[in-house]
């Protein structure tokens, strides 16, 4: 009986919409149109997804670790499941670096929907976000 | 009955999918996934006719796998109580004979099968009536009513009658040989 209970929850919750996962303030998007032509509709989507957001946008330009370690290791994990690499490769086989590589080069498809403790949210594409100088310790930079 | 509806659902993409022919990735396993399943609610999804949206997707954290919500018309089959079919005869036996209109399975039990037509086990079990004019057996085609629905998560069962006016065989291509 409890365990019917149980699983009627379970499956309702499967059909709601897959927000609750997420910890931390960051969340992490696929831009579906990396490398599709259609590039504008991309946009148009996003322009739409910001409404909770007036232009400017107020939290910092600058990516904190915490959005950098769960980009990379996400980014990572994809490129190990055989994700299509956004770079030229020159030998690399890590997915991690090779993910690295893509930060590096500002290539990584991906959004981060910054939370804000009001629920309202910000998004901002990983290329638009100024990457702190220690991974240039970690990865031996330049 | 069939309806022309828009439906929702969330697609995971494997990360190996990623790249310029995304959009077409999902569509084909939204298709292979959606086609010809059968949800209680609406019927049965006989074809998905065009995919309306694509929404932006979510990573999942953890397994690295994308969630796109897919906005898609398909055309649903469902039964409904009072509704006029023709269906197929697959299986007759003693207790009434089974049809198939599409993917609904459908029982006809002989309390409603009219009451001249008798049940005949020969080597192809047959209903037919007392001067053999008509005959219900394997492949016939029959116009039947839905009288009642069991409607499951996965699976819809019907019952029919052929107990009325202008119900029964329309065109049987077994009774001929």
């Amino acid at each position: 009986m409890a365990d019917d209970d149980y699983n009627d929850m379970d499956m309702g919750y499967e059909d709601e919409p897959p927000e609750p996962e997420i910890e931390e303030g960051a969340e992490v998007e696929e831009e579906n149109n990396d490398d599709v032509p259609d590039d504008i509709i991309g946009a148009e989507n996003e322009e739409k997804e910001q409404e909770p957001v007036e232009h400017p946008r107020k939290t910092s330009k600058y990516m904190t670790k915490y959005e950098r370690a769960r980009i990379l290791g996400t980014r990572a994990l994809q490129i190990s499941m055989n994700a299509p690499v956004m770079v030229e490769l020159e030998g690399e086989t890590d997915p991690l670096e090779i993910a690295m590589k893509e930060l590096r080069e500002r290539k990584i498809p991906f959004t981060i929907r910054r939370y804000l403790p009001d629920g309202s949210y910000e998004d901002w594409g990983v290329d638009e976000l100024i990457v702190e100088d220690s991974w240039k310790r970690q990865v031996g930079g330049d | 009955m069939f309806f022309h509806i828009t439906l929702e659902r969330n697609m995971q993409l494997h990360p190996r999918h990623f790249g310029p022919h995304l959009r077409d990735k999902l569509v084909a396993k939204l298709m292979k996934d959606v086609e010809g399943t059968c949800s209680g609610r609406h019927g049965f999804v006989v074809a998905i006719t065009s995919v309306e949206d694509i929404g932006k997707g979510l990573i999942r954290e953890g397994t690295g796998f994308v969630t796109f919500p897919v906005k898609y018309q398909c055309v649903v089959f469902r039964p409904f109580k009072g509704e006029i079919l023709e269906a197929v005869v697959t299986m007759v036996n003693k207790m009434g004979f089974f049809a198939e209109a599409g993917p609904v399975q459908i029982f006809v039990s002989n309390h409603l099968i009219p009451d001249d037509m008798e049940f005949q086990s020969e080597d192809v079990s047959n209903y037919t009536t007392s001067d053999g004019s008509v005959k219900i057996q394997k492949d016939s085609e029959v116009r039947l009513k839905i009288i009642g629905t069991r409607v499951d998560a996965t699976e819809i069962f019907s019952i029919g009658t052929i107990k009325d006016d202008f119900l029964g065989v329309i065109n049987d291509p077994g009774a001929a040989s």
